[in-house]
């Protein structure tokens, strides 16, 4: 790890398991795991904070849970978007771009 | 790929707690599992699975709390996606049977269309704010005699200076005299009901003009100018509602009197609701009578009670001061007092006892529609069974299938209660024109939001109630009926026991109306075979009122009349013409008497009738003469005083002698000379209900009134007259009006509208139970039949004749019938003491009435039967075997 691991915001969590569940339905662990090999472990989700993010999503409907079998045949808790969450994924990504693009323009000159 | 997923079904709160652990479980598990493959010992790869999880504890507690949000947002979207998906299933099942649907809407709606009208009757008068200011400080005073029951009188006006001046609980008191007048305008006189007023009247009801102002402090006085207050309907009605009516000059009675303010659209005088026009009362000259002073009593009073002072302080200050009045002027004031009577009270008086029978009677109407719902609610459940359970194997649970019956009922109901609302706005127009005198202020009554609102809870109200049982009733017998497809199984005979008691209910119901309607039946029949004394077929009557300066001499009077009463005797078909002070039908007045060589009594003289009449009156009237003479021409102002009277006065002060020749004195002036008797006339009744009151007549040549009420006996329709009588009225004086014009067997008839329309009310509240009733009745017989027809089938098979399945199951509707008819007989008999204000001549527990409303009972259960009892003895029993 050449970088220490970043911590992360309430928000960005929210944001990187909404685009975590758009490939398809996970479990908890699955996008814990997703997450730390697509960011080859820079940006890792404490699974305390990921834990707390699926179940405040599912509360407010962005995602939807129901048990189904793990690839190892055990019962796990599936989440999968709903229509709601991929229309907040859709804004909240503008939003991000927009905030790291104008980040960019003031490091940029260094 | 997502409709793999349903949403989870409602989790219990343990339930949650077991799912949070498992998930997390399992993400320890495959944590444990990775961090092993990267070469940890499992107990160290679980320890650090753990570690690096974070605060555990919290998290579960963060989750749990999410998920209990979640779930509580869930069920209140759940239950309404339900009620939704419960209304749509409601209206298309009452779409699927029309038939069914159109009888409960009609049943329901007459039942709520009833309750409505006369509720906003009841709301109008009892329950909404009189028109003014705090009423609920206002009283109203009245003279009252001590002696006897009379306690709607008037008062003097020194007793009104005296009552003002010595009470402290009231901010105000006014005075208010009976004195109406005729506006001649451009077109015919009109002639117009009215009051004359103090100027602290208005002030002291606390209203608002429309136009203008009401009266202010020295208007009332003698100098002041003639001005007058108009009420808005005759401003409407008569100036043709002209805003710059203020400041002009009227004639009224032959006087110029300028408008000064015009009163608001809903303001009616209490008590006096038909007075239009308001002119000030000046009570100077009568004070000054000392005559009249203390003994002409012609005032009405208004008080407004002093903020922090009780009705039954300011009531018993008036009482002690007419004690003390009573002490210093025994002659005038003994027995003499008055009744302070609440605004409320006042104004509704004998309409209410009417008011709320009537209301309970309509309710008990809408009871019975609920309960003919309830049962055809009942059978339909049968045809449901299989549909319901259908629903409830698809996993509706029992609460869940109860809601969406009740539903199916709130629907329904709502539906029978938009269309009894509009049926009730058009009844309560039709109540207010069909009850003339009996509403004392129809102004007030109209279908608004209060009423509305009630009308509203009353619906969603009896559709609970008519939803609940058979809602109950099917979700229970659910459970059986995927297994058991048969009609008649256990579940039916329940049901059939619960229609039986249904209705059972209802006929006792009925029964309890009919006998009201009954007893209010045989009251009128009582009132109107009552004797009057006189006779009211082919009688016209009509007021005339002399204004204007042709009739200020006594003599001008007498030329007027006999002119008159010779023009109309003229008439073809006219038999006789006579006039009076009043037509006993419309009240008289009173005056004291004293007889010539009799010791004074102690205190104050005796009171008796007293009127004026023409010479041929009696005739006219149809009042037998049972002794001596009538008047004559000769009895004039410069003959000797002469008077006749009443048989009931004869016989009360001459007991055993003859009083004719005897000399009386009438009124209060001792200086007014002696009056000879000589005539008795039979007693004639005070309106419909009083009793016959001892009464003294005059010559109306030897006391002038400045007017009075013609009686014209004719051979035909006495109001086909009427044309003829204008005519002639016309030819004697073009400026004088024809006042209240009438048959006078429609003033008796009017006389009993107060007790018609109730009677007609309860009548019709009565049949429409007695029709939802036999309904009830009908359909429990039919179905009963239906369910068993295997059973009479068998009956059949083993020999029953005809006659026996009839009677079978006639026996089994007139066992209702009997338990019906007894509870009812006894709740009328309990219920009786309500309406005893309401009857005339007959007790609570008439038993003709009893009798009667049992034989119909019995007779109309009878025909509801007949049907279902032929459609018995049709029954085929080899067809009835082999269908099931």
């Amino acid at each position: 790890m050449s970088h220490p691991p970043i911590d992360l915001l309430q928000g960005t969590v929210d944001v990187l398991i909404l685009r975590t569940l758009a490939w398809e339905p996970m479990h908890g662990y699955g996008v814990s795991r997703f997450i730390r090999q697509r960011t080859e472990g820079v940006l890792t989700i404490e699974s305390a904070a990921l834990y707390q993010a699926l179940h405040r999503l599912e509360r407010k409907k962005w995602i939807r849970a129901e048990w189904g079998l793990s690839e190892n045949n055990r019962r796990a808790k599936y989440y999968e978007l709903t229509t709601e969450g991929r229309k907040q994924l859709r804004t909240e990504a503008a939003t991000w771009r927009t905030y790291a693009e104008a980040v960019f323009k003031v490091l940029e000159p260094i | 790929m997502s409709g793999r997923f349903l949403r989870l079904p409602w989790r219990s709160p343990s339930r949650r707690r077991a799912d949070l652990e498992d998930e997390l479980r399992f993400y320890f598990d495959m944590r444990t599992r990775e961090l092993m493959e990267q070469g940890l010992r499992e107990q160290d790869a679980r320890r650090e699975a753990v570690r690096e999880f974070g605060d555990l504890e919290y998290t579960k507690q963060y989750c749990l709390a999410e998920d209990a949000m979640g779930t509580r947002e869930d069920r209140t979207t759940d239950i309404f996606a339900e009620l939704r998906q419960d209304v749509v299933h409601s209206w298309r099942t009452l779409r699927r049977a029309p038939g069914f649907a159109v009888v409960a809407l009609i049943t329901l709606a007459l039942g709520i269309g009833a309750t409505t009208a006369i509720f906003s009757v009841v709301n109008g008068l009892l329950l909404r704010d009189l028109p003014y200011a705090d009423p609920e400080r206002l009283v109203r005073i009245w003279g009252a005699h001590t002696d006897s029951k009379q306690e709607r009188g008037q008062v003097s006006a020194a007793d009104f200076v005296d009552l003002k001046a010595r009470q402290r609980s009231f901010a105000t008191l006014g005075a208010f005299a009976w004195g109406g007048g005729t506006y001649i305008g451009t077109g015919d006189p009109v002639q117009l009901a009215g009051l004359r007023v103090d100027a602290t009247v208005f002030q002291t009801l606390g209203v608002k003009p429309f136009l203008g102002r009401t009266f202010v402090a020295g208007e009332d006085s003698a100098g002041a100018d003639p001005t007058l207050v108009l009420g808005f309907g005759a401003w409407r009605r008569v100036f043709g509602g002209d805003s710059a009516i203020v400041g002009k000059t009227v004639n009224l009675s032959g006087r110029t009197r300028t408008v000064i303010g015009v009163l608001p659209p809903l303001f009616f005088f209490p008590t006096v609701a038909e007075a239009e026009i308001f002119a000030p009362l000046d009570l100077t000259p009568v004070l000054r009578d000392v005559n009249r002073a203390r003994k002409f009593h012609n005032l009405g009073l208004v008080g407004r009670l002093r903020p922090g002072t009780t009705f039954a302080q300011g009531r018993s200050e008036l009482t002690a001061i007419t004690r003390q009045l009573e002490r210093e002027h025994p002659d005038a004031n003994t027995n003499m007092s008055v009744a302070t009577v609440g605004m409320r009270d006042a104004v509704v008086g004998d309409a209410r006892p009417a008011l709320l029978v009537l209301l309970g009677a309509s309710l008990v109407v809408l009871l019975i529609a609920c309960a003919n719902v309830a049962g055809m609610l009942l059978s339909r459940a049968v045809s449901r069974r299989q549909e319901l359970a259908v629903r409830a194997a698809l996993g509706a649970g029992r609460a869940r299938l109860v809601r969406q019956m009740l539903t199916e009922s709130l629907v329904l109901a709502l539906c029978g209660g938009a269309t009894g609302i509009a049926l009730a706005f058009w009844a309560t127009r039709a109540l207010i024109a069909a009850a003339g005198e009996m509403l004392p202020a129809a102004s007030q009554v109209a279908v608004d939001g209060t009423v509305l609102v009630t009308a509203l809870l009353v619906t969603v109200g009896s559709g609970i109630v008519f939803g609940l049982i058979p809602a109950l009733a099917a979700s229970r017998g659910m459970q059986l009926a995927l297994k058991d497809a048969t009609r008649g199984s256990s579940g039916g005979v329940t049901r059939y026991r619960m229609r039986t008691a249904l209705v059972t209910g209802q006929l006792a119901l009925a029964v309890v109306l009919l006998v009201g309607a009954g007893l209010l039946v045989r009251s009128l029949l009582e009132l109107q075979r009552n004797d009057l004394g006189y006779s009211v077929d082919s009688v016209l009557t009509f007021e005339v009122n002399l204004a204007g300066p042709r009739y200020t001499s006594n003599d001008a009077e007498d030329q007027f009349f006999d002119a008159l009463y010779t023009r109309l005797r003229a008439l073809p078909g006219v038999s006789a013409v006579g006039g009076s002070g009043n037509i006993p039908l419309r009240g008289g007045s009173m005056a004291s008497l004293a007889i010539h060589g009799r010791p004074q009594p102690e205190g104050k003289l005796p009171e008796v009738g007293y009127q004026p009449v023409s010479d041929d009156l009696f005739r006219a009237m149809g009042m037998a003469l049972k002794r001596g003479r009538t008047f004559n021409a000769g009895d004039n102002g410069s003959a000797p005083r002469v008077v006749i009277l009443s048989e009931g006065l004869a016989r009360a002060f001459w007991p055993n002698a003859d009083p004719i020749g005897a000399r009386i004195r009438l009124g209060p002036n001792p200086t007014e000379p002696w009056n000879t008797v000589v005539g008795i006339v039979g007693d004639v009744r005070l309106g419909v209900a009083g009793d016959p009151r001892p009464t003294a007549y005059v010559s109306s040549r030897q006391d002038h009134w400045g007017g009075a009420a013609v009686v014209v006996r004719t051979a035909g329709d006495p109001m086909a007259l009427l044309p003829a009588v204008r005519r002639e009225m016309k030819a004697l004086d073009v400026t004088l009006p024809i006042g209240s014009p009438a048959s006078m067997s429609d003033v008796k008839s009017n006389r009993l509208a107060d007790r018609r329309l109730p009677m007609q009310l309860m009548i019709a509240f009565a049949l429409l139970a007695l029709t939802l009733a036999a309904v009830g009745v009908y359909g429990v017989m039919a179905y009963s039949v239906a369910a068993r027809t295997r059973e009479i089938g068998v009956r059949v098979a083993l020999g029953a004749q005809p006659r026996n399945v009839f009677g079978m199951v006639l026996r089994q509707g007139l066992g209702a019938a009997v338990v019906g008819l007894t509870l009812g007989l006894l709740g009328a008999a309990a219920l009786g003491r309500v309406l005893a204000k309401l009857l005339y001549g007959v007790t609570p527990t008439d038993a003709l009435t009893f009798v009667a409303v049992a034989a119909v009972l019995l007779a109309v259960t009878l025909v509801a039967c007949f049907i279902p009892a032929r459609r018995a003895v049709r029954v085929d029993p080899l067809e009835a075997l082999r269908s099931e």
